[in-house]
C-alpha cells in the first residue's frame, strides 16, 4: 500500500472551493486552493447583495 | 460578507493559494494522487506586491473590465476588487502595451514583463473540483434582444449596476442613457427549463431568488416610485423561509409577478424603452412596455471545465454537471476525486457551502491517517513578562511605496511620533509590511526593549494578525499592538491635500500612541477538547454524520429515541431517480452497527445537558432506566428530522380514497396501480399557507415521482396535479417533463380559490378553476393524493435542554442563512437533515457530510484558544443589578446563587461588549477595547486641539 | 477605492457599535469634539444581534442630555450602512461635517481655549 498525502488539492476558488478548503485547513489537512483567475472568490464576489437577508456580497 | 473569508484563506497557514492556474492532468491513485498543473503568467509577482495599486494608476491602456461585466473600463496593469486575495495586481497581456511605465513606478520590484507559462506538479491525496460556473449567455437567444438592444442587461450584469463598487457606483441606471428606470421587468428561465432553445433542460435554482432580491434592492435604491415585474412559469421559492422573502417582496413591496411565456421583445426606437410581449395564463398575447429588461440568466458549465472533467476522465451528465447518485452527492466518478457547489448540481450559495463542507469529509477522511503530516508546525518563544514595566513604545511609520509618502511627510510624521510620551522608539520603512521590515522590527524590538508597538500604515483589517505575529515571535505579548491607519483613512482619502493629510497622520499617530500606552498583556485561555462526538438522531442524517466522523478517525455516541434507527426515511421506497432507500437503509444501519467507533444508544432520551464547546456533559435515559448516564463530548450533531404533515384540510382522515404522498407510496408498492383510471394530486397542503408560510421543498418532486410511478404501473392511469407553482428545481425539471410528456396534467390554481374536495360513491370529486379555460373543471378520482408538508419532529424538551433556537415552525436555526448553514449559533454544535428544514435525501446526506466535516475543525485539535477580546466583570465592585444578563445576545453572564457573583463564560463570550456599554456601574471590560483603552484615543485626539 | 470625505473625520475603532458607551460619547463633547457619530451596520444585520440598535439608543440619550445641558442634541449622531457601501460612508462624513459647521464650534472647546 502506498504511503497516503496528508494534502488535498481543491480546484476552483469560489465560495463552495474556499469553504471546503477552510474545513480541511482547520482539520489539519494541507491544502491547494488553485483557480484560473488572479483572484479568489468566484461568482459570489460579484454579486450585490445575497437572499434572504440582503447582507452585502463583498 | 465573503471578504472575511477571502481573508482568512489569504492568511490560513495551511492554506497554499495558487492562482492563474489550472490542473493539466491527475494520475496516481486515491491517497496519493500526481498532479500537474499549468500556472499563467501573472506579470507581478504576488508575493512582492503590496497592492499599493500604483502600477495601475500609471498604465495608460484602457481596457474593457470583465470583473464588471464589461460595463466600464479599467487598466490593463489591474486587480479585480478592492478587497481582492492576494492582494496583487497582474498584467492582462492581451491589451498591455508594453510600455514599462508600470515597472518603472513599482518601488517593489514586484513586476516582471519576462514571466512565462510552467508546469508544475504537486502531490496530494485527495482532490475536490468546485470549478462553479457562469451564467448563461443569452446572445443565441434572438428574440430577446440581447447584444442589440442596450437596455437589455442580464442578471449578473444588473448585481454590477446595483453595486456600490460597479460600474455605475450603486446608482441605478439604465446603460444606453444612464438615466433612472421607472419600470423594470425580470424575464425568467433564459437558458433554463428550455432545451429547444437554451439546449438546458434544468432549473437553475437561484433565479426566481435573485430576482426578487434585484427587484426589492432596486426599489430602495429608486428615487421614486419603481415598477418591478418578474415574468415568470413558476416562482421557486422552495429554500428555508424563501416563501416568506417571496411573500415580503410581493405583498409589501409591492414586486409585481406574472405568470408569463415571453415570446419577443422589440425596441421602441425613439426612447430605447422595450416592449416585452408574452402569452398570458389564458392564452391571449399581450404587451407591455419597460424601460428596462433584466434577463434571468441561468447556471451554465463552462467548456473549459468540460474539457478539464474530460482530460481527468470524470464523468458528466447531459448538462456538464458532475450531479452523482442521490446516496453519495459529493462524489465523482473516479474515486479519491469529489465535487461541490454549481459544478455538482444548480444550486444556491448556502447548499454549496454544505456541500462543499461535505466533499471535506469525505476527501479528508480518506487521508485521515496523514492528518497533520503536511502542515507546518509553527513554535512561539515563552513570552516576556513586562509587568512593572513603564510602556516603551516603538512607533513604525510606513511610506507603502508612494501611497502614503507620497502625499504625507513620512519623515515629519515619525518626528513628530518621537516627541510623544513613553515612544522610546521611531523609524520609516518603504514597506512596513515586508519580510526584511518584519526581520528588522524583531531587532528593534530586542535591542531598545520595546514592549509596545504602534505600526502607522494601512488597515488592521488586512495586516493586523501579521504584525501581531511578529511580536509573538519575539516574545511580546501580541496584543501589545496598535495600527494607525494613515492610508485607507488618509493619504487615499485627503491626496490633493498633502498638508492636511500630514496634519492627520499626526493626529492618528498620536492616538494610537496614546493607546498603546494602556494596553495591557492578554492571554488567550487554552482550553482541552473532548474528542468525542454527540450525534442527537439516528436517521439518515444522524447515521451519516456518525459515519463521516468515525472515518476521520473520532469516537461518537449516536442517540435515538426510537427503538430503531433510520427515522423517516424508514416510509419511503425509493427516489426518483429509481434508487432503493429501503436497502439503502439496511446498509446504513450494518455500517453503522459495525463501526466500533459508534456507539448507538436506541430508546434514548435526553434529560440534562452543560458545558460549552469542546467540552460537554449530556446525561441520557436508556431503555426507561432509573439511572441516567453522562456522556462527555466535544461537539454536538443536531440530527433530529421531521416527518410528513397530517392534513386537515380536503377531509383527510373521512375518507379511504383519501391518502397522502407517503401513503400513496405504500399503496403504490403493494398494491400496484392496474385499478387506479384516476388519481388527483393536490399540491401544498400544510405548505404555503397562513399556518406555515414556507414551501416544504420535496413535494413537487414527490408528486411528480409518484405520478411517474403510476404511469410507469398503468399507463392508461390519468393523473391530474393541481399546484400553485411547480417546484422541480434543479436537475429533478428533467423528471416534470418527463410527466408531462406521459400525459400527467398539471392544472395551476390560486391560493385563494383552493380545489374542492367531495367523496361519493363514485369516487372522490374535485372541482376546480381552470385558468386556461377560465372556468370550474370537474374530476373524478379514484383517489385522491395530498401532498402533505414536512413538520419538524417535536423538539420541544430537548431544545429546553440544549438552549437551541428553533424557528417557529419547529426547525432548527443556523448560525447564518447564508455563510453557516451546517453550524449553530453555538460554537461546537452542528445541525444536518431535516431538523434544519425539508430537504431530499441526497440534500440530508450531504448536510449530514458537512456536519461531520465542521466537527473536525473541532475535534481535529488537541486543544482550543479561546479569544482573548472578551468580557470580564469586577465582582468586588458588580452590584448584581443583572442588567448584563439582561442584555447580552448570547446569554453569557449568569448570577452564580451559590458564590454570589456574575460570571461571564470566555469560552462562549463574542466580544461585542453590550454588557460593557449598559453596565451602570462600569464594573465589566472587554479586553482590547477597555474604556480607558477608547477613551484615551478621544482624549489624545481633542488634546490636540483639531 | 479612495473615496474623498472631510479631514476633520477621525475614526475610533470598536468591536460593534453596541461597545460604544454614552460616556464616551459624553467624553468626546465634554473635551471640545463639535460632534461625533457612530456608525453601525444596517440595522437587522448586527453580527451580535442588536448591537447597533443600543448604539441607536444610547445616541438619542446622549442627544436629550446634551439639550438638557444646553448644546445641541444633533451635534451627535447615528448613521447605518453595509461595509460594501464606501460612497455612502463618505457621503456621510461629508453631511456630518456640513452639518457640525453649521451649528459651529462646540462652546465647551471655545472655553477650553479661553481658559488656556
Amino acid at each position: 500500500m502506498t504511503e497516503k498525502s496528508g494534502s488535498v488539492l481543491v480546484l476552483g476558488a469560489g465560495i463552495a472551493g474556499m469553504q471546503a478548503s477552510l474545513d480541511l485547513a482547520n482539520s489539519d489537512y494541507n491544502v491547494y486552493l488553485v483557480d484560473n483567475s488572479p483572484t479568489i472568490g468566484g461568482m459570489m464576489s460579484r454579486l450585490d447583495k445575497t437572499f434572504p437577508t440582503n447582507d452585502c456580497a463583498m | 460578507m465573503i471578504s472575511p473569508k477571502l481573508v482568512e484563506v489569504g492568511r490560513h497557514t495551511n492554506i497554499n493559494l495558487i492562482t492563474n492556474s489550472e490542473i493539466e492532468n491527475i494520475e496516481g491513485e486515491p491517497g496519493d494522487f500526481d498532479v500537474t498543473l499549468v500556472n499563467r503568467p501573472r506579470y507581478i509577482d504576488p508575493v512582492k506586491c503590496t497592492g499599493c495599486g500604483e502600477c495601475a494608476r500609471h498604465c495608460p491602456v484602457t481596457a474593457v473590465n470583465y470583473y464588471n461585466m464589461n460595463l466600464d473600463d479599467r487598466r490593463a496593469t489591474y486587480i479585480e476588487y478592492a478587497q481582492a486575495v492576494p492582494l496583487a495586481f497582474a498584467i492582462d497581456t492581451d491589451t498591455c502595451i508594453g510600455c514599462g511605465l508600470c515597472e518603472n513606478m513599482c518601488i517593489a520590484k514586484a513586476i516582471d514583463y519576462d514571466d512565462k507559462e510552467r508546469t508544475s506538479k504537486l502531490k496530494a491525496g485527495s482532490v475536490i473540483l468546485s470549478a462553479g460556473s457562469r451564467g448563461f449567455d443569452p446572445s443565441s437567444l434572438d428574440y430577446l434582444g440581447y447584444g442589440k438592444f442596450p437596455n437589455v442587461v442580464t442578471s449578473e450584469e444588473f448585481e454590477r449596476i446595483l453595486s456600490a463598487s460597479g460600474p455605475y457606483f450603486g446608482h441605478l441606471m439604465r446603460p444606453l442613457d444612464r438615466e433612472e428606470p421607472k419600470k423594470i421587468a425580470w424575464l425568467q428561465c433564459v437558458g433554463s427549463r428550455d432545451k429547444n432553445r437554451s439546449g438546458n433542460g434544468y432549473c437553475s435554482s437561484v433565479c426566481c431568488m435573485y430576482a426578487v432580491k434585484e427587484a426589492m434592492i432596486s426599489k430602495e435604491h429608486a428615487h421614486g416610485d419603481l415598477d418591478c415585474a418578474i415574468f415568470n412559469m413558476d416562482i421557486r421559492t422552495f429554500g428555508k423561509d424563501y416563501e416568506k422573502y417571496y411573500l415580503r417582496a410581493k405583498d409589501k413591496d409591492g414586486v409585481r409577478f406574472v405568470k408569463a411565456r415571453i415570446h419577443t421583445i422589440t425596441e421602441v426606437p425613439e426612447t430605447g424603452d422595450l416592449s416585452v410581449w408574452y402569452v398570458d395564463e389564458t392564452g391571449a398575447t399581450q404587451e407591455e412596455t419597460f424601460n428596462m429588461v433584466v434577463l434571468s440568466i441561468g447556471l451554465q458549465i463552462q467548456p473549459k471545465t468540460v474539457e478539464l472533467a474530460q482530460r481527468l476522465r470524470i464523468e458528466l451528465n447531459e448538462y456538464n454537471f458532475t450531479s452523482a447518485a442521490p446516496f453519495a452527492p459529493v462524489k465523482t466518478s473516479r474515486p479519491g476525486i469529489y465535487t461541490c457547489g454549481v459544478l455538482q448540481g444548480p444550486k444556491d450559495i448556502p447548499s454549496s457551502i454544505t456541500e462543499a463542507s461535505a466533499a471535506a469529509c469525505l476527501a479528508g477522511a480518506d487521508l485521515a491517517e496523514a492528518r497533520g503530516a503536511d502542515i507546518q508546525k509553527i513554535t512561539v518563544p515563552d513570552e516576556i513578562d513586562i509587568s512593572g514595566q513603564e510602556p516603551r513604545i516603538g512607533v513604525f511609520v510606513c511610506n507603502c511605496g508612494i501611497n502614503i509618502g507620497g502625499i504625507v511627510d513620512v519623515p515629519a510624521v515619525r518626528e513628530y511620533a518621537a516627541t510623544l510620551p513613553n515612544v522610546t522608539f521611531t523609524d520609516d520603512n518603504l514597506f512596513t509590511c515586508s519580510q526584511d521590515t518584519q526581520d528588522k522590527i524583531k531587532e528593534v524590538i530586542i535591542e531598545h526593549k520595546l514592549n509596545r508597538v504602534v505600526v502607522a500604515s494601512c488597515s488592521p483589517k488586512t495586516h493586523e494578525q501579521m504584525f501581531m505575529e511578529t511580536l509573538e515571535a519575539c516574545g511580546i505579548n501580541k496584543y501589545l499592538f496598535e495600527m494607525a491607519n494613515i492610508r485607507n483613512q488618509n493619504s487615499w482619502i485627503h491626496s490633493k491635500t498633502p498638508e492636511i493629510a500630514t496634519q492627520k497622520a499626526k493626529d492618528l499617530v498620536r492616538m494610537s500612541v496614546a493607546r498603546a500606552a494602556v494596553l495591557n498583556t492578554l492571554k488567550e485561555k487554552i482550553v482541552p477538547i473532548n474528542k468525542q462526538a454527540l450525534i442527537i438522531g439516528g436517521g439518515i442524517a444522524g447515521m451519516n454524520a456518525a459515519l463521516g466522523l468515525g472515518k476521520q478517525g473520532f469516537d461518537v455516541v449516536l442517540v435515538e429515541k426510537d427503538t430503531q434507527l433510520g427515522g423517516f426515511a424508514r416510509q419511503l421506497h425509493h427516489t426518483i431517480e429509481g434508487e432503493d432507500i429501503g436497502a439503502y437503509i439496511e446498509k446504513l444501519i450494518a455500517d453503522v452497527e459495525a463501526d466500533n467507533k459508534i456507539r448507538v444508544l436506541k430508546n434514548t432520551r435526553i434529560v440534562g445537558f452543560e458545558g460549552f464547546k469542546g467540552n460537554f456533559a449530556t446525561e441520557v435515559i436508556v431503555d426507561g432506566s432509573d439511572d441516567k448516564e453522562k456522556i462527555k463530548h466535544g461537539v454536538i450533531i443536531v440530527a433530529t428530522g421531521a416527518s410528513e404533515y397530517k392534513p386537515e384540510e380536503y377531509s383527510y382522515g373521512e375518507d379511504k380514497r383519501i391518502v397522502t404522498q407517503v401513503e400513496l407510496g405504500h399503496r403504490l408498492e403493494e398494491q400496484g396501480a392496474s385499478d387506479l383510471d384516476s388519481v388527483v394530486m393536490i399540491q401544498c397542503v400544510g405548505s404555503r399557507n397562513d399556518e406555515n408560510e414556507n414551501c416544504s421543498r420535496i413535494c413537487c418532486q414527490n408528486a411528480v415521482k409518484n405520478a411517474l410511478d403510476i404511469k410507469r404501473l398503468n399507463p392508461d392511469a390519468q393523473v391530474y396535479i393541481l399546484y400553485r407553482d411547480i417546484r422541480t428545481y434543479g436537475l429533478l425539471e428533467d423528471y416534470y417533463t418527463k410527466a408531462r410528456e406521459l400525459g400527467v396534467i398539471f392544472i395551476r390554481f390560486d391560493q385563494a380559490a383552493p380545489p374542492e374536495v367531495q367523496a361519493s360513491d363514485d369516487g372522490v370529486l374535485v372541482r376546480i378553476k381552470d385558468h386556461i379555460l377560465q372556468q370550474d373543471v370537474d374530476i373524478r378520482a379514484d383517489l385522491l393524493t395530498l401532498s402533505a408538508g414536512m413538520v419538524a419532529e417535536d423538539t420541544d424538551e430537548l431544545s429546553g435542554i440544549m438552549k437551541l433556537n428553533r424557528n417557529p415552525e419547529g426547525f432548527f436555526i443556523e448560525a447564518h442563512v447564508k455563510l453557516r448553514p451546517v453550524d449553530m449559533p453555538s460554537d461546537g454544535i452542528f445541525l444536518c437533515g431535516s431538523a434544519h428544514a425539508p430537504k431530499l435525501i441526497s440534500e440530508t446526506i450531504a448536510q449530514a457530510q458537512a456536519a461531520a466535516s465542521r466537527a473536525t475543525t473541532f475535534l481535529a485539535r488537541d486543544e482550543i484558544k479561546l479569544s482573548a477580546i472578551t468580557a470580564k466583570v469586577d465582582t468586588d465592585y458588580c452590584v448584581k443589578c443583572l442588567t448584563c444578563v439582561r442584555s447580552c445576545p448570547f446569554e453569557v453572564p449568569v448570577f452564580n446563587t451559590h458564590e454570589k457573583v456574575i460570571e461571564i463564560n470566555e469560552a462562549i463570550c463574542h466580544g461585542c461588549g453590550v454588557c460593557t456599554a449598559v453596565c451602570p456601574r462600569e464594573t465589566i471590560q472587554l479586553s482590547f477595547y477597555e474604556d480607558d483603552q477608547i477613551t484615551s484615543k478621544i482624549d489624545a485626539l481633542l488634546a490636540g486641539g483639531m | 477605492m479612495r473615496l474623498e470625505y472631510p479631514s476633520n473625520v477621525k475614526i475610533v475603532r470598536v468591536p460593534c457599535t453596541g461597545k460604544v458607551d454614552v460616556s464616551h460619547l459624553l467624553r468626546a463633547m465634554q473635551q471640545g469634539a463639535d460632534g461625533a457619530y457612530c456608525v453601525g451596520c444596517l440595522e437587522g444585520t448586527c453580527h451580535y444581534n442588536e448591537g447597533n440598535l443600543r448604539c441607536r439608543e444610547r445616541v438619542e440619550h446622549v442627544r436629550n442630555l446634551l439639550e438638557e445641558v444646553g448644546l445641541e442634541g444633533d451635534r451627535v449622531r447615528m448613521y447605518n450602512l453595509s461595509s460594501g457601501e464606501g460612497p455612502t460612508f463618505a457621503a456621510y462624513a461629508k453631511e456630518m461635517t456640513e452639518h457640525i459647521k453649521e451649528l459651529g464650534a462646540n462652546p465647551l472647546s471655545q472655553k477650553q481655549k479661553a481658559a488656556a
